[in-house]
């Protein structure tokens, strides 16, 4: 492996060249190639092997497979950005190659603009017309809209990744005795401990890149951003199969639709794969292809941050666990300065989001200093409110939101003598309209969402509260 | 003078949740039950917590009362844990029926809808009821005379004014002066016998909780009551320290404290003790004595009335999360009840004030951390009321640093650098307590912890921390914690003769051990997760020493043109990609000169590459970051931060990384250094960490240099740098990010060792009570000390045998008065001209910084290749 040999530029194609799922060990692998070299290999392991699987659950996982395989490659498939795309030995259909396409063209559009290249309209996945369905993987497709129904139970995976949000769906599925896997991708020490204080059932799924990936490194391949809440759900589908649960739960906020713009582009969403868009699409892909009865959604769509950062902060059991800070974020350790870096955009967003909803002593406790009474953070908190052309390129929530939170605190007794919120009760507010400032309009939920009926009013009604 | 002299005294012992739950633990109790019944000739009266964990799960039944399938989860955890307990002491179970049934009876109690106090109090008095039971059967098996004692029957809640419902049930204060009567009873007990901490009768007679530091505070109760010989408190930790050990490994243990002492040091954060617990042992004079379970060899610490004073400070403690409320007002204070309204304020938001400081137009308090502050608005209420007097900000999180010890007015003219210390910070609030125990500083939070070691290492410097009291302090917490290694030898030890040669042909000399660089470079080895290491030349740019280093696959880092070249001049062939260049301020023509010889070239700021982009276009980069902060073992060492001029700021990387694009240049490594003398292992995987999710955002990145700093003991008492710790930590980090190659840096941690100064003695001299020793070597042949303040280990090799049993300062010949290499450090009494003298430590940033002022002439450099 390490004597691979990578060359960029004499690349011509990407093989998806297939995919196996060993049920006695629990490992997927996952393989690929270029051209005509060696093929390589990723693997994750999914615990709670050996697995027992009949026809239908088998042909389901068969699809979840693949849809993963797919989904996977755009790791590798980046290294080189060939102009032709193999699929080896399965075939898709032409919707599939559409989404597809639309992850790869989307979900790689920042990776795209750092190194220069266009990527739009040049990525075509082989498919097979559904007219003349050679297709061997769908014969029991014909006429059909859905997949098989599998009978799968009444529980969630829930992704956990250690900030706020997963931690409300969390709590709300509980509320709503919503029997619930806490489930994760990868040893980040930080998810674990959360994963942990939920003291519900965990699951830690392993995913081991190739090592020809280190080699091509090495050799010169190309980096950047991919749309990896794409793959985390692609794999948190197969887990669900083999967990026999019904629901795959993440938390993507209604701003995620909207994401940040990166700069200089003026259209490339950073966390695309976060979106209403893809949640819709691959939702849509999972009924179809893989189980009628297997339901992926988020369940913080229809919420703005604000009205997250108010539900998480209804309960301090989380407090000296959480961080959605994604700089000091994999490293844990039990000072908040070890937790949250305290100068990044996530983490200006989240103090700002959660400091109307809670004491201010609590606040502190959680960052450990004050990051509104720290005067050299006057700019990154001016970019949050979108004031003298600043804007934030990382994932937090809308400037409406940030302007909204900060206009409550220049009321507070204990808050509007701090020298950023002075500074703004000066300088910005003045120049803002007083309509767009009120936070209770910014808590209304939206109807844009995937949530299962029988969820949605309990859950509104909790965000309510 | 109470106990009837025929009557034989008490001893009561307290143990805590973790001794109560191993059998091994009951084994010591056991046998501590007999010997102090023994030896003292006394009762015992042993008062114990529930097992670990059990008040917490008793606690989540109430929280969760109506919550039926968590009630039913939850008792049988609690009985099986109880049940396994008992199995492996071989306690036949019926000794827990009853305390079994009771608590399935307070399940389907119906005042649990209603989560009524009473049941709440009965509920968590189970855990100890449990534990005292379990602990009863085990001795008596062990044939043991042991009786349970209900100590509900002996400890009486007795009311408190404007008590609450709540806290006269579940939080409750006892009775402790008892009378003769109640002692006569007492003693009608069998003579060892076993109690439950934490609960107590009632005033209706029935179960009351005497809430935070219970058990604690039931022994003392006890203690009291009994008027006993003393109060064992035995704990998981080995008494009080001069500070929290997890903070300052060299915290010293206390063995002897005054009460008041005590109740200072507890009621400032350690949490060893609850403040609580002292007052009635205080009241009756009964001495309190702190020992650990797992040491009990340990002497512990002992709180009574001594005869013997011992001023100075005995204790630094901090307390964060304090909030300061800063009221500023103007022309108000000269109105009469201006204060008393401010105070009506807090008196009716129901906040306790603990310090204040007023000035002509400002009052400042501090409020401490209370449950209430944290969940409710009270804060923004109080703020509301206060804003109708005077302009309110809130001023936190803080932390309150506490110097505690008798006699502290008299001692501030010792504490001159722990006053320079906090200058250097924001100092929110200062208050000594006129009790002259106590001297309080009111810090930023994020500070508080970190100055903590300095703190206490500057107060033993300055003296006002007696620590050669033996009396007093015993050993420090890494003494205890750590397994006591062997005397560490040096290299030099075995090389003496050999030294004293070298010196008499001339010092002063610098002599180099290589096979102590060779075997700090296998040190390194065991860093598998380390990619790639380069040497820090600036260290020490010896011919011989970078041989060896580069047979050991070290590259090499130059901060110079002329580094890169010393370098190439030793290894003419070798590869460019071995050469990284790391320059500060560097002109263009330096950048110009060493692109043709270096691979690897450092930029730390935007200049260069808008600057001069055609020496970096079409070219790989490594970009030098700083994270923001520095760490290390003085300012002047600290690289990172705003105040230092290395690396580029975090708010500027997309700029950076802009204009890299737009002139075509690949940033291929990240590189951040934050300073030197760093312990913390954990730093570089926080460092690694940082730098990887900058990377992430660009690219290109394929490596992450780390840069060096790992610290090197130059004092005896300080450790070796933990490297295996540290391999772990960035293997851990690494798993996180596969896809980058990590490097470092190391220069100091190389060499630093592996080399001595030598010198000879000019001339010793007493001068108004300051003994100095001068040498042949200042200032001028060692630079740090004067300049970082460092301090180096100087032994006089013509006496090794002599004790070193006299104070000196050590001078060196250079005409400056910063031109000192040690103050009040200990050498042979009897040192004399000519004797030769090794300065030890000084193979790193020594002879590189030697230099001619006074045009006196460089040291010599000499090798030693056995």
């Amino acid at each position: 492996m390490s004597d691979y040999v990578f060359n960029r530029e004499s690349i011509r194609s990407f093989h998806f060249i297939d995919c196996q799922f060993n049920a006695q060990s629990g490992v997927a692998t996952l393989q690929y190639a270029f051209d005509n070299g060696p093929v390589f290999a990723e693997q994750i392991t999914f615990p709670g092997a050996p697995f027992v699987l009949d026809n239908v659950k088998q042909q389901a996982l068969t699809h979840a497979l693949q849809t993963l395989h797919l989904i996977a490659g755009v790791s590798y498939y980046k290294a080189a950005v060939p102009e032709t795309i193999v699929i080896d030995h399965y075939t898709i259909d032409a919707d599939t190659a559409d989404f597809l396409t639309s992850i790869y063209e989307n979900g790689l559009g920042e990776f795209a603009y750092r190194n220069n290249l266009s990527l739009r309209g040049k990525i075509k996945f082989p498919y097979i017309p559904s007219s003349g369905s050679l297709s061997h993987l769908l014969p029991e497709r014909e006429g059909k809209t859905n997949a098989s129904t599998l009978g799968l139970n009444n529980h969630a995976l829930v992704a956990i990744g250690g900030g706020k949000d997963s931690l409300v769906s969390i709590e709300s599925l509980r509320r709503m005795n919503i029997p619930q896997t806490v489930t994760w991708i990868g040893s980040a020490p930080l998810i674990r401990s959360c994963a942990e204080r939920t003291g519900l059932p965990l699951l830690n799924i392993t995913r081991q890149l190739a090592p020809e990936m280190f080699a091509m490194n090495k050799q010169g391949a190309l980096n950047g951003h991919i749309p990896v809440t794409a793959i985390n759900s692609a794999i948190l589908t197969v887990a669900a199969l083999l967990a026999n649960a019904n629901q795959v739960v993440f938390s993507n906020e209604r701003s995620a639709s909207y994401g940040s713009l990166i700069e200089g582009t003026g259209e490339v969403n950073h966390q695309w794969s976060k979106s209403w868009d893809f949640e819709q699409n691959f939702a849509k892909h999972v009924q179809r292809f893989i189980a009628s009865d297997l339901y992926y959604y988020s369940l913080l769509r229809p919420f703005s941050e604000l009205a997250v950062a108010r539900q998480f902060a209804k309960t301090d059991f989380y407090d000296a666990h959480f961080s959605s800070c994604n700089r000091n974020f994999h490293i844990l350790g039990e000072r908040p300065a070890q937790r949250w870096c305290g100068v990044c955009p996530k983490c200006h967003f989240v103090f700002l989001a959660l400091a109307p909803f809670m004491p201010k002593p609590r606040l502190m406790a959680i960052f450990g200093r004050n990051l509104l009474d720290e005067p050299e953070q006057t700019a990154g908190f001016d970019a949050l409110l979108e004031f003298q052309d600043h804007k934030p390129f990382e994932c937090v929530g809308e400037g409406i939101e940030s302007r909204a939170a900060m206009a409550a605190l220049a009321k507070s007794p204990s808050w509007r003598e701090d020298f950023i919120v002075r500074r703004f009760a000066q300088e910005i507010l003045p120049q803002l309209d007083n309509q767009d400032l009120a936070i209770a309009p910014l808590l209304i939920p939206d109807n844009e969402h995937a949530i299962p009926a029988s969820l949605w009013e309990s859950l509104r009604a909790s965000f309510g509260a | 003078m109470f106990a009837k002299s025929n009557v034989p005294p008490w001893v009561v012992l307290k143990f805590g949740g973790t001794s109560v739950s191993q059998k091994h633990r009951w084994d010591t109790i056991g046998r501590l039950m007999r010997e102090r019944a023994e030896q003292d000739q006394a009762g015992v009266l042993v008062v114990v917590s529930a097992l670990s964990g059990i008040t917490n799960q008793l606690q989540s039944l109430i929280d969760h009362a109506d919550n039926e399938a968590y009630l039913a989860d939850t008792l049988l955890s609690i009985v099986n844990r109880h049940t396994t307990f008992a199995n492996e002491l071989h306690v036949p179970l019926k000794a827990l029926d009853t305390r079994f049934s009771e608590l399935k009876a307070l399940i389907a109690d119906s005042r649990r809808m209603t989560r009524a106090y009473d049941w709440q109090a009965e509920v968590l008095s189970q855990g100890e009821l449990l534990s005292s039971a379990l602990g009863v059967a085990y001795l008596k098996i062990q044939q043991m005379p042991v009786a349970w004692l209900d100590a509900r029957q002996w400890l009486q809640a007795v009311r408190v004014p404007n008590q609450g419902e709540w806290a006269s049930r579940l939080s409750v204060s006892c009775e402790y002066q008892g009378s003769d009567d109640w002692r006569e009873r007492f003693n009608g007990n069998a003579k060892l016998l076993i109690t439950q901490g934490f609960i107590a009768r009632a005033l209706d007679g029935k179960t009351a909780i005497l809430g935070r530091g219970g058990s604690d505070t039931s022994a003392a109760y006890f203690g009291a009551l009994l008027r006993a010989k003393r109060v064992e408190i035995w704990t998981d930790v080995p008494g009080m320290f001069s500070a929290n050990p997890r903070a300052v490994p060299d915290a010293r243990l206390l063995t002897q404290l005054e009460y008041q002492e005590a109740q200072e040091i507890a009621t400032t954060g350690a949490k060893v003790l609850h403040p609580r617990c002292i007052h009635p042992c205080r009241d009756l004079s009964v001495p309190l004595w702190i020992r650990d379970t797992e040491r009990p060899e340990m002497p512990g610490t002992c709180i009574s009335q001594s005869s013997e004073k011992h001023p100075g400070v005995k204790a630094i403690s901090t307390r964060n999360g304090i909030v300061l409320l800063s009221m500023e007002s103007v022309g108000m204070w000269q109105q009469v009840g201006f204060l008393a309204d401010l105070f009506n304020c807090f008196k009716a938001h129901a906040l306790s004030v603990d310090m204040i400081s007023t000035s002509e137009t400002n009052v400042t308090v501090s409020l401490d951390p209370s449950d209430n502050l944290m969940s409710s608005n009270v804060l923004d209420a109080l703020c509301n009321d206060l804003s109708q007097y005077c302009r309110v900000k809130v001023i936190t999180p803080c932390s309150a640093v506490t110097l505690v010890g008798q006699g502290m007015r008299s001692m501030l003219d010792q504490l001159t650098d722990i006053w320079a210390e906090f200058g250097r910070e924001r100092v929110h609030l200062i208050s000594q307590s006129s009790n002259d125990l106590n001297l309080t500083f009111v810090v930023d939070d994020t500070i508080a912890q970190d100055m903590l070691p300095k703190l206490h290492e500057l107060l033993i410097e300055s003296g006002a921390m007696p620590v050669e009291e033996s009396s007093v302090f015993g050993p420090s917490w890494q003494d205890i914690a750590f397994e006591k290694k062997p005397p560490v030898s040096h290299w030099w030890q075995r090389h003496i003769p050999r030294l004293t040669q070298i010196a008499q042909q001339g010092t002063p000399a610098y002599v180099y051990h290589l096979p102590s660089v060779a075997a700090q470079a296998e040190k390194i080895k065991k860093i598998t997760a380390l990619d790639c290491r380069f040497y820090a030349i600036k260290a020490n740019a010896q011919p011989d020493i970078l041989k060896v280093l580069q047979q050991h696959c070290f590259g090499f880092e130059c901060v110079s043109v002329a580094e890169l070249e010393h370098v190439l001049k030793i290894f003419p062939t070798l590869a460019k990609e071995r050469l990284l260049f790391t320059p500060s301020f560097a002109t263009k023509a330096d950048y110009m000169a060493a692109r043709k010889l270096a691979h690897w070239i450092t930029v730390d700021s935007l200049y260069p590459l808008q600057h001069w982009p055609e020496l970096f276009s079409n070219q790989p980069l490594v970009l030098r970051i700083d994270p923001g902060y520095g760490l290390g073992h003085h300012s002047h060492v600290k690289t990172g931060g705003a105040d230092a001029k290395f690396g580029l700021a975090v708010e500027d990387i997309a700029k950076f990384v802009a204009q890299a694009k737009a002139i075509n240049a690949r940033i291929e490594v990240l590189h951040a250094h934050v300073g030197s003398g760093v312990k913390e292992n954990s730093h570089w995987a926080q460092l690694f960490a940082q730098l990887a999710s900058y990377a992430d955002d660009m690219g290109t990145v394929k490596a992450i240099n780390l840069g060096g700093g790992l610290s090197v003991p130059y004092k005896d008492q300080e450790h070796e740098f933990d490297i295996e710790g540290l391999a772990q930590a960035l293997l851990d980090a690494k798993a996180q990010w596969p896809h980058y190659a990590v490097w470092m840096e190391p220069g100091r941690f190389m060499v630093a060792q592996s080399g001595v100064l030598l010198t000879q003695v000019s001339q010793v001299v007493s001068k108004m009570g300051v003994h100095r020793v001068g040498l042949d070597a200042g200032m001028n042949a060692l630079m740090r000390p004067a300049l970082y303040e460092s301090k180096h280990r100087i032994v006089n090799i013509s006496r090794q045998s002599a004790t070193t049993n006299k104070h000196f300062d050590v001078v060196g010949p250079i005409c400056e008065s910063t031109d000192v290499l040690a103050k009040h450090i200990l050498l042979p009494a009897d040192t004399q001209e000519a004797d030769v003298m090794l300065i030890d430590t000084a193979g790193a940033y020594g002879f590189v910084m030697a230099n001619q002022y006074n045009k006196r002439a460089l040291p010599r450099e000499v090798i030693i290749d056995v």
